[in-house]
């Protein structure tokens, strides 16, 4: 009995620390990306952004994606992937224009993504 | 994470609601709250399996979930007994010393031939070799049998809550006329009659509805 309950709380107990760690986790990766994306999203706008940057930014998310998929289902990551592989290849091309409106829809999923995991009456449901 | 925690205990709580207003019928030899764990929990370990986008982390959350809500519900059913009634349900009687306590049928979404069966697993023929019978809360049947039993022939249902088993009518030589003037003998119309049974040595098991049940004795034609 005392052994049940203690499993029962221990459980309780890991699943709180995943949870406020996962949250953290998540909100931190994605404002790193999005601060990255924001200078990014700057430089294209004022048309001094080399491939080189969007390069940077790719290695950035290549990192952050590998602990990312612990907690991020795969199909989320590999919008993320899509989206940024476009830019980069925009850029690469020098068609800022084209460009600054993937880093814009990045800049939006930066944003979005870690709401769609956080506890709301619209994700539950 | 907190969000699958929290949906995990969504569907479990909706899932042993539906088990609950089910009845004892679904359940078969687990506590509601058992089998809601059962159906749940391989479904659980699958999809993350299966579907490779899908981080295993999910999987494991959900399973770890199950494994605190049921560790939660035993507790709660341990301390306090409303809980327990609420939770697993309680046992119903669906044969006392009048007969079949059709409410309870119903109450348990199960009709007499449900019972039949229930009985002739639990190696009771007759309906009335029994003073009474159960269904627990995991939906196993239990009764107090009496000493002797009744036969040694096995017995057919002719009606099953108003409703005549056409096939078993003709087996024991049973025609429109002699039904009818056999409701008639008894006072009965064929939507009251709960159950009417009869053996090979022609032992009629009959119960109108509010009342206690009969043994009678009717010729029948052949054996069985």
């Amino acid at each position: 009995m005392v052994k049940s309950i203690c499993y029962t709380l221990a459980a309780i107990l890991l699943c709180l620390g995943i949870f406020i760690y996962a949250e953290i986790f998540l909100n931190r990766q994605f404002e790193e990306f999005s601060n990255a994306l924001d200078t990014l999203y700057t430089k294209v706008e004022n048309r001094t952004a080399t491939p080189e940057d969007g390069y940077a930014v790719r290695t950035m998310w290549n990192d952050k994606k590998s602990k990312l998929q612990i907690l991020v289902p795969h199909n989320d990551i590999s919008y993320v992937d899509y989206w940024l592989s476009e830019c980069c290849g925009l850029l690469y091309n020098d068609e800022f224009e084209l460009a600054l409106g993937k880093v814009e829809v990045l800049k939006e999923i930066a944003k979005n993504l870690p709401q769609t995991y956080s506890i709301k009456v619209e994700n539950i449901l | 994470m907190a969000l699958i925690f929290i949906r995990t205990t969504i569907i479990f709580i909706v899932l042993l609601l539906i088990m609950r207003l089910m009845g004892k019928s679904q359940i078969g030899e687990m506590q509601p709250f058992e089998f809601v764990i059962s159906l749940v929990i391989a479904e659980l370990a699958c999809i993350p399996m299966a579907d490779t986008s899908i981080p295993i982390f999910y999987g494991i959350i959900a399973i770890v979930t199950i494994f605190i809500l049921h560790q939660v519900v035993w507790l709660l059913q341990l301390w306090f007994q409303p809980v327990k009634k609420i939770v697993s349900g309680k046992p119903s009687v669906v044969i006392n010393r009048d007969g079949i306590d059709e409410f309870q049928l119903k109450k348990n979404n199960l009709d007499v031939s449900d019972l039949v069966e229930s009985m002739r697993v639990a190696g009771y023929f007759n309906l009335d070799d029994v003073y009474y019978g159960l269904y627990e809360a995991n939906g196993s049947f239990s009764a107090l049998e009496k000493e002797e039993k009744a036969s040694t022939s096995l017995p057919l249902m002719l009606i099953d809550r108003g409703k005549p088993d056409k096939k078993n009518l003709v087996r024991c030589g049973f025609d429109r006329d002699k039904l009818e003037n056999f409701l008639k003998e008894q006072g009965a119309k064929l939507k009251e009659v709960v159950a009417m049974t009869i053996n090979g040595e022609g032992r009629v098991y009959f119960q109108k509805r509010g009342e206690k049940y009969k043994i009678l004795n009717m010729e029948v034609r052949g054996k069985w």
